[in-house]
């Protein structure tokens, strides 16, 4: 059940009804029966490991904050994070380890592969549950003691599959102090449902025929021309698709009385590669930063030390993200970039610059980002070099490589609406402001999914398959 | 629910009903009367609009509807030549691609008192239900031709007439949100908005006399042999691009017998036939000519088919099975399934000659 999908569309409201209509005690169940129901649609055999996973790190949990001997603390988050990165591990790296293998040793290429299906959602709720899990080992959160919480903690449908990645500490503030949102809040959730699906069908699914198009047929499109064009499209989709994602999520959250951390704060208006990482996909860096960067060392032990930590959380994000060298080059990639940045002045990347030279400094970063989404979208490294090696090649400029006029002007809508955004937080501006002024985005809203949204078919959302 | 969530859904309930109100203004109503003409919507937008501005000088009016090949075969400017003989004035409707799923909303709309016409001649490919390889009922283009003639009553029987959940489900939603059916045509308005209405104002203006003034192509289909015995053609060297079709219409197998098509006929016709009970018009079915050359294995006769059992009904007539079978000659069709420039003067005037028959002499 895709968020774009007309069956979406139905289960929403419906566990909207139940959720208001039901006894205030009674709603985290409800909301625990969608959640799963939810996952269920996708594959019911996973609910197992769900389960399994939830059952570990509750328990877990528990028997960390009873402990009062160190030892037997470790012990216990050595057993829960085991089982969610070993099953991470198998589900996610057992045939990109074991392909490597065969490799190195000359075996036949498939001899050790099993036919794996990646359960979905599951880099993002072993997260969430690692956090949680290290939070309480860390003494900065308590347990939760009732298992239904927890489960819920875990499972809630607008987040489980692709996040944002939230904390326990936000997401229990919320649920033991539970408030039904204001006006201005519900307004605003359904304003960012809206804007969701706006960016996925009606940009992000634009976008990816296009770059679609040039990555699955790279010999029929040869040129610099075309390879900008594929990339730049690419950039466009993945950045519309998880942002449309993500800001269903946070308005579906609101609507059900839930805060989600903000995961996307117009990435593409970034002056630095510090700054993308800033903007770009937060709760996923925010964990990396905290469960990774800091405990490696983080900046604390001198210049080199730093380097070393910043590539390792970088490499390791990367590999988060799909199991192939591609995903560890572009995790690499962006390592390296914030390593060059830290080593030319850490405050020159950090403060924005001045008008002329914001321009310039924010195209150079598009340019630096979308070479790295090159190893994020093609298939493999041959493609990728390939891929690069079109980008910085002179070629001829045939007139396919323009993009229908109309997607043009959508592409300058979204950044004036980006700018605004930046400059006036309009969202939030609607949702307070006069009731004709949210009708009127609404109905153009709808009218850009109706008009220009690719309806043919529910395309699936990237980060669905990390 | 608390008061903040009423005012909340309040406002999304005038979004959605603003929405609704614009979509129904535009894409209702307005939207129609600019689709591209040469769409598929906007071909029959076309000669719907042509038709109901045709000038009648009287109530003799017969008019034509079916697919391309009565398109092509019926042309009303060489049957109206024969008015002085005949007494009739013809007109034709007939849409290339479109079916009798469409052809029921046509006639519904360019005859909506069912009182224009003294008959409407609807042709038919077999009169046996030939069985078609493609399921007709999950026709995707029949919304796409229909779509500016759908109405929200329609909702229900159309969409529900596709056998495929989610044909039904597109229909449904295209016929509720018709921006959805006519985006492709949307997009294309906005890359040239200027361009289109002049084009519109010129369709609108001199395509009556394109289709009335055009003279079918003088291509034939001499040179093109058909061994059924051994299973082969031969074709001459500047038709080889056209060998699957040829293959597909003489060669291949015919699909079996399932009752699929009679039951889709039986079900539109039967609606064609229950709008005109009584009314004075005479639905007049005929046998299309089957092709330049006849295979030998045709489908099975059925007794009760949709068209032979609507033939009970006073308003309908059958035109004999065989009636066009002098035509069915290579020199007279065009390709394997449409008649020439010379095939159609054939056509078009023992079809005037024989409704004058049929008919009698005109009021």
């Amino acid at each position: 059940m895709l968020f774009n999908s007309a069956q979406f569309f139905v289960f929403l409201p419906v566990v909207m009804v139940l959720f208001y209509a039901a006894p205030r005690a009674a709603r985290k169940y409800i909301l625990l029966a969608a959640s799963y129901f939810f996952y269920m649609s996708w594959n019911p055999r996973f609910v197992p490991l769900l389960l399994s996973l939830t059952a570990i790190d509750y328990a877990s949990a528990l028997w960390i904050a009873g402990c009062t001997e160190p030892r037997r603390k470790k012990l216990f988050l050595a057993l829960s994070l085991s089982a969610n990165l070993g099953f991470l591990g198998f589900f996610k790296y057992y045939n990109f380890l074991t392909g490597n293998l065969t490799r190195l040793l000359h075996l036949p290429p498939e001899s050790l592969a099993l036919a794996i299906v990646l359960p979905l959602g599951i880099s993002f709720h072993t997260f969430q549950s690692i956090s949680y899990v290290v939070d309480v080992y860390r003494g900065e959160l308590q347990p939760i003691r009732n298992p239904i919480d927890y489960a819920l903690f875990i499972s809630f449908f607008p987040q489980l599959v692709a996040g944002p990645i939230v904390r326990a500490r936000e997401f229990f503030e919320d649920f033991y102090h539970w408030k039904p949102p204001e006006t201005e809040e519900c307004l605003r959730g359904i304003l960012l449902v809206l804007l969701g699906l706006t960016k996925k069908m009606v940009l992000a699914d634009q976008f990816a025929q296009i770059s679609d198009s040039y990555f699955q047929n790279l010999a029929t499109h040869p040129g610099a021309a075309a390879a900008w064009k594929g990339t730049g499209s690419f950039a466009l989709q993945i950045f519309f698709d998880f942002s449309g994602y993500t800001d269903m999520a946070i308005g579906m959250a609101l609507l059900l009385g839930f805060h989600f951390p903000v995961n996307f704060r117009r990435p593409y208006l970034a002056f630095s590669i510090t700054d993308f990482w800033h903007r770009w996909h937060i709760s996923l860096s925010r964990w990396l930063r905290d469960y990774l960067y800091i405990p490696l060392g983080g900046n604390r032990h001198g210049k080199v030390m730093t380097y070393r930590n910043l590539m390792l959380t970088m490499l390791l994000g990367g590999l988060w993200h799909g199991a192939s060298w591609n995903f560890i080059i572009w995790g690499g990639y962006h390592g390296m970039l914030l390593s060059l940045e830290r080593m030319f002045g850490r405050e020159r990347f950090q403060e924005p610059p001045r008008m002329p030279v914001y321009i310039f400094r924010a195209v150079l970063t598009f340019g630096l980002v979308s070479i790295g989404w090159v190893f994020f979208r093609a298939a493999n490294l041959t493609d990728s070099l390939y891929v690069l090696r079109q980008m910085f090649t002179a070629g001829h400029f045939p007139s396919s490589v323009f993009i229908p006029p109309w997607l043009g002007w959508l592409v300058v809508a979204s950044v004036l609406i980006a700018l605004l955004e930046e400059k006036l937080e309009w969202i939030d501006r609607l949702s307070r402001g006069p009731a004709w002024a949210y009708v009127i985005a609404v109905v153009v809203l709808l009218f850009c999914v109706e008009l220009v949204g690719v309806t043919e078919k529910a395309v699936p959302f990237v980060y669905f398959q990390f | 629910m608390k008061e903040s969530m009423r005012r909340a859904v309040l406002i999304l309930l005038g979004s959605l009903l603003g929405y609704a109100a614009l979509e129904g203004l535009i894409f209702h109503n307005l939207y129609a009367s600019i689709i591209r003409p040469d769409s598929s919507a906007g071909n029959v937008e076309t000669f719907i609009d042509n038709e109901l501005r045709r000038a009648r000088t009287d109530a003799n009016q017969v008019l034509g509807i079916g697919d391309s090949r009565l398109q092509g075969a019926l042309t009303p400017r060489v049957a109206n030549q024969l008015r002085s003989e005949t007494g009739y004035t013809f007109a034709n409707i007939s849409t290339a691609g479109s079916t009798p799923r469409c052809w029921y909303y046509m006639l519904r709309d360019v005859d909506p008192a069912a009182n224009r016409y003294s008959a409407i001649v609807i042709s038919v490919d077999s009169y046996d239900d030939a069985e078609t390889w493609e399921d007709f009922a999950d026709r995707q283009t029949d919304l796409h031709y229909m779509i500016a003639r759908l109405r929200l009553s329609d909702l229900f029987e159309f969409s529900g007439s596709y056998h495929d959940p989610q044909r039904k489900w597109e229909a449904f939603r295209g016929i509720l949100v018709k921006g959805l059916v006519y985006k492709q045509d949307f997009q294309h308005f906005l890359l040239r908005p200027a361009l289109r209405l002049a084009y519109v104002k010129q369709s609108r203006r001199e395509s009556v006399h394109w289709f009335y003034d055009y003279v079918g192509s003088a291509e034939d289909m001499q040179g093109v042999e058909v061994d059924f015995a051994a299973h082969t053609l031969k074709i001459p060297p500047d038709r080889l691009a056209q060998k699957p079709g040829y293959e597909e219409a003489f060669l291949n197998p015919l699909p079996p017998y399932t009752g699929r098509r009679g039951a889709y006929l039986r079900y539109w016709l039967g609606k064609i036939q229950a709008r005109y009970r009584g009314s004075g018009t005479r639905l007049v079915f005929l046998r299309f000519p089957r092709g330049p050359v006849v295979r030998p294995d045709q489908p099975p006769v059925i007794a009760h088919s949709s068209v032979r059992d609507l033939a009970a009904y006073p308003e309908v007539t059958l035109l004999p099975e065989h009636f066009f079978d002098s035509l069915e000659r290579p020199e007279l069709f065009l390709d394997q399934l449409h008649l020439n420039r010379t095939g159609s003067d054939q056509f078009s005037a023992m079809l005037a000659r024989e409704m004058r028959e049929l008919l009698g002499p005109p009021r």
